[in-house]
């Protein structure tokens, strides 16, 4: 991301919001439907004086930092073993999929029930969305190592933990990043679902809570603070895989046409 | 130094039992270097996978003698270079060195060597996507030294290589061979190679694959371009072609 690409960003973010404001305007859209952007920064103002802003944000942040941890782990280790052990996979795979064809906000309430309003039901529904892509990439990863890398690492006498270190875990990086660039943008998703649904703290709970007091300012500021959250997670793994994968072909290709 | 009695393999595909390699005896000495040649599916490369420990063999009995008590005895050089993509080629040189624990110092300096000595000075930090096809697999064959073993396993190294980057690379195979005087096992389908290269020359046939015959090469050393006009040179590779048909 260069100077040029930010200051593009920007520009484009300063025409959206001055036809935003035009409208407003021009049309008098009233204020409980579509309100001005100023009205939208003072409300954001207002939200983190009251101190209750940052704590929201904090929640949701709180709760996709450890769904996504928790579901990239285990993407990468049941990968592995489904690779390894194609029994465990052929066993397993059809319940893995039923649990991903499943629309995730027809667990949410399910997860409800079990765990609680805490963060833990949010937690859990990230990382369910996070797991399924990240297990796909690492398990196509590691079933593309080559033969002769693996006759490399029996010739060198690797454990299997030197061996997944070493050189299954660097082969398979593309496919896991890739799986995680994914998950990124359905885990804000996921997060806002699970607070939708019953929450005490955390952005989700602020749309529902905008919504109910017809103030469609706390919902436009709601949003697009989710946004931002997701855009600068994107941008993260997107730098994650430029960094680790600079050796990589599909960084070429993909700095040509990004 | 080797001593292989009775080796063979088999395996079944499809519940029909096939012979890869017939019960086979040879006995390498200490220092030679040895060539096996012969057409696809002779067994050749399955013999070398054998003493790599990349298979195992239906029955048999090796025996490597060694001086030196390391762990790792067998160094192997693939038809691909197999090199990791992330690595510079010094870091794949130091790969083995690393991942047995040696020390970060001790290894560079062991890698800088090699890379010295394979003729790579100055591209220790090239990754080997910017590197051509045999320096590739001079990085490979540097790798392969670097734990210093006594027996040096070569599968069809230059195989994939065009002809004058092979010429080339003989060249320098046969100088490495007589500064580090390792063992080495080479498997070609290259007459000319197996005849520029070997003390002896093995070949092997098909289907049961099996040793044929063995050839001492009593040319002169140090091989070079004299090498290649001597008539008994010629002679050579006439009777291993004659051989292989």
């Amino acid at each position: 991301m260069t100077i040029t690409n930010i200051l593009t960003a920007l520009r484009s973010l300063a025409i959206a919001i001055a036809v935003w404001w035009i409208i407003v305007l021009v049309a008098s859209v009233p204020a409980y439907l579509l309100p001005a952007p100023d009205a939208v920064a003072a409300r954001f103002v207002f939200l983190t004086q009251t101190a209750e802003l940052m704590k929201h944000i904090r929640v949701t942040l709180t709760e996709i930092g450890a769904g996504f941890v928790l579901g990239g782990l285990l993407g990468v280790a049941f990968g592995w073993l489904f690779v390894r052990i194609p029994l465990l996979g052929r066993l397993l795979s059809p319940l893995i999929l039923l649990l991903q064809t499943a629309p995730k906000i027809a667990i949410a309430p399910l997860l409800l029930l079990w765990l609680g309003l805490d963060m833990g039901p949010k937690i859990t529904l990230i990382a369910i969305v996070t797991f399924f892509p990240v297990m796909a990439g690492a398990a196509a990863g590691f079933a593309a190592v080559e033969k002769p890398y693996r006759d490399l690492a029996t010739l060198l006498h690797l454990g299997t933990w030197k061996r997944f270190r070493r050189i299954e875990l660097p082969f398979s990086l593309p496919p896991i990043l890739a799986g995680l660039r994914i998950a990124s943008t359905q885990a804000v998703t996921a997060a806002v679902i699970g607070e939708l649904m019953g929450a005490t703290y955390g952005l989700g709970y602020l749309l529902s809570l905008g919504q109910e007091n017809g103030d469609a300012s706390v919902v436009i500021v709601a949003v697009l603070i989710l946004s931002a959250i997701g855009w600068g997670f994107h941008e993260v793994i997107r730098l994650c895989e430029r960094r680790m994968l600079s050796w990589h072909t599909s960084q070429v290709t993909l700095d040509a046409s990004v | 130094m080797i001593t292989i009695r009775g080796v063979h393999k088999e395996f079944s595909i499809n519940g029909a039992s096939v012979t890869a390699l017939s019960p086979t005896d040879l006995d390498v000495s200490r220092g030679e270097f040895v060539s096996i040649i012969g057409p696809s599916g002779c067994g050749k490369s399955t013999l070398l996978r054998i003493l790599a420990g990349l298979e195992k063999a239906s029955g048999g009995a090796i025996a490597i003698e060694d001086g030196s008590s390391s762990r790792q005895r067998v160094g192997f050089v693939f038809q691909e270079p197999v090199l990791l993509p992330w690595l510079s080629a010094l870091e794949n040189v130091r790969f083995p060195l690393d991942t047995a624990g040696v020390s970060r110092a001790e290894a560079d300096n062991r890698a800088l060597q090699l890379l010295k000595l394979v003729g790579l000075s100055g591209f220790e930090a090239a990754l080997p996507r910017a590197l051509s096809g045999g320096m590739r697999q001079r990085v490979s064959i540097a790798r392969a030294l670097s734990y210093d073993p006594s027996l040096l396993l070569m599968d069809e190294p230059f195989g994939a290589l065009d002809l004058i980057t092979r010429d080339r690379l003989n060249d320098e195979l046969l100088s490495i061979w007589a500064q580090t005087k390792k063992t080495i096992l080479f498997v070609t389908h290259s007459v000319e190679e197996a005849a520029y290269l070997s003390d002896r020359v093995v070949v092997m046939t098909p289907r049961p694959g099996r040793i044929k015959s063995i050839y001492n090469v009593s040319l002169p050393r140090p091989r070079g371009e004299s090498t290649k006009l001597d008539p008994a040179f010629h002679q050579l590779m006439a009777e291993l072609r004659r051989d292989l048909i």
